[in-house]
């Protein structure tokens, strides 16, 4: 995190969040004033040192703004007097989009489960089993000998037997109970009863027409700052209930050479920098899944073969008015 | 190829700002601590380069 803050006609303030940066390099390349520096983030990605990823030389920035803007991760931010420039009109604005529509979500919890930043809440409400099942069960405790087979073999762990040194001198006398909001009367326990004192009724099959369908409710929602939008949860949704728009369009690719190869396991720096889980090393080489790339640039960088190249051919960057914003915008369009 | 290191830009992992990442770095085991001092084990380097690109001395290159 750093804070460059100056006072002239106008109250200017620059913050880096840490927290959000994944390291891309993106306000580095764009910086007009050549400010910023990016980091070590093979080895910060690895935990191997604790470094911030982008530091600052507040000498030579000029707070433009410039990397805030193009920041597509909400790391970077420039306040002018008290206002961000994401909500100003004449600055450039991101139109990507990560949402879940709640309508649609049948909380199954993949994306939650999936998402390589943990940039979705995720909260869910099933209903109580015994409202999806019927039956009665009896224990006759005259002939129970506390054997502890139902309770050991209950698969929805609703028999408990308990020794209470205050009633009973011998710890073979036990009180058996049955949680009935936990027993789905599947009859484990009457089968393995070496004393028949248990009884079972299932009636869930022949009652069915009574079981309501279950209402599942939760939330799930995204962090817009912790998504990298690289659409593993859109991706995984069996429903189609998320949207994300990537911030650039483009290929990324590797290209080996006579002289230069991928390491592959042995260096996996590409993985390891990826904030979108998007690189896996098949037969020793680094493979990048296209699908969940979200072209941040990341792995470019890391890489120490220098063999992997990024060709954006469009962002989402939009409302970029002036021209000398643009020529330094437009860098991130060019090929490496 | 293997890597060198310049002796006289290599902290020696006490003068250097990292502790000595290149032997923190080096997943092959090819760059250990002896002697409170970096040794290269040139049969396990796999010419990664993770070690010359992160040498915050720029003390690493190739051999």
């Amino acid at each position: 995190m750093f804070k460059v803050e100056r006072k002239g006609e106008e109250f200017r303030i620059l913050t880096h969040n840490n927290e959000y940066c994944i390291g891309c390099g993106i306000c580095v390349k764009v910086c007009p004033s050549k400010s910023l520096r990016l980091g070590p983030i093979v080895p910060i990605a690895r935990g191997l040192i604790d470094m911030e990823l982008v530091s600052i030389n507040e000498a030579t920035c000029v707070l433009c703004g410039l990397c805030a803007a193009a920041c597509p991760f909400n790391s970077l931010s420039l306040i002018i007097n008290g206002e961000s420039i994401t909500k100003l009109s004449n600055y450039p604005k991101w139109d990507i989009l990560s949402i879940i529509n709640e309508e649609k979500c049948i909380y199954c919890k993949r994306c939650y489960i999936a998402c390589p930043r943990e940039a979705i809440i995720f909260e869910r409400y099933l209903p109580n089993s015994k409202d999806l099942v019927r039956g009665q069960i009896f224990i006759d405790e005259d002939n129970c000998i506390y054997c502890r087979m139902c309770e050991e073999m209950c698969p929805s762990q609703a028999i408990f037997l308990k020794y209470d040194n205050e009633y009973f001198q011998s710890k073979l006398d036990n009180t058996i109970s049955v949680n009935r909001d936990k027993c789905i009367y599947c009859g484990v326990c009457k089968r393995i009863c070496p004393e028949g004192a248990i009884k079972v009724i299932c009636s869930t099959c022949t009652e069915s027409d009574e079981i309501k369908d279950p209402i599942i409710e939760g939330k799930a929602y995204i962090i817009d700052n912790n998504c990298v939008n690289c659409t593993w949860c859109m991706n995984v949704c069996p429903v189609d209930a998320i949207d994300i728009v990537k911030p650039f369009k483009g290929i990324i690719e590797m290209i080996e050479t006579e002289e230069v190869k991928c390491k592959g396991d042995a260096c996996h720096a590409c993985k390891d920098v990826c904030p979108c889980n998007a690189v896996e090393i098949i037969d020793n080489k680094a493979f990048t899944d296209p699908e969940f790339c979200n072209l941040c640039g990341a792995c470019i960088n890391a890489c120490p073969q220098h063999i992997r190249y990024l060709n954006r051919k469009s962002m989402q960057l939009k409302n970029i008015e002036s021209l000398s914003w643009k020529e330094y915008l437009n860098k991130l369009l060019e090929k490496n | 190829m293997v890597v060198k290191i310049d002796q006289d830009l290599c902290g020696h992992i006490d003068n250097c700002p990292m502790n000595g990442l290149c032997v923190k770095i080096c997943e092959q085991g090819a760059l250990i601590e002896e002697d409170n001092d970096v040794k290269i084990i040139s049969e396990k380097c796999d010419d990664c380069n993770l070690c010359i690109q992160n040498c915050p001395n720029q003390a690493i290159s190739k051999a």
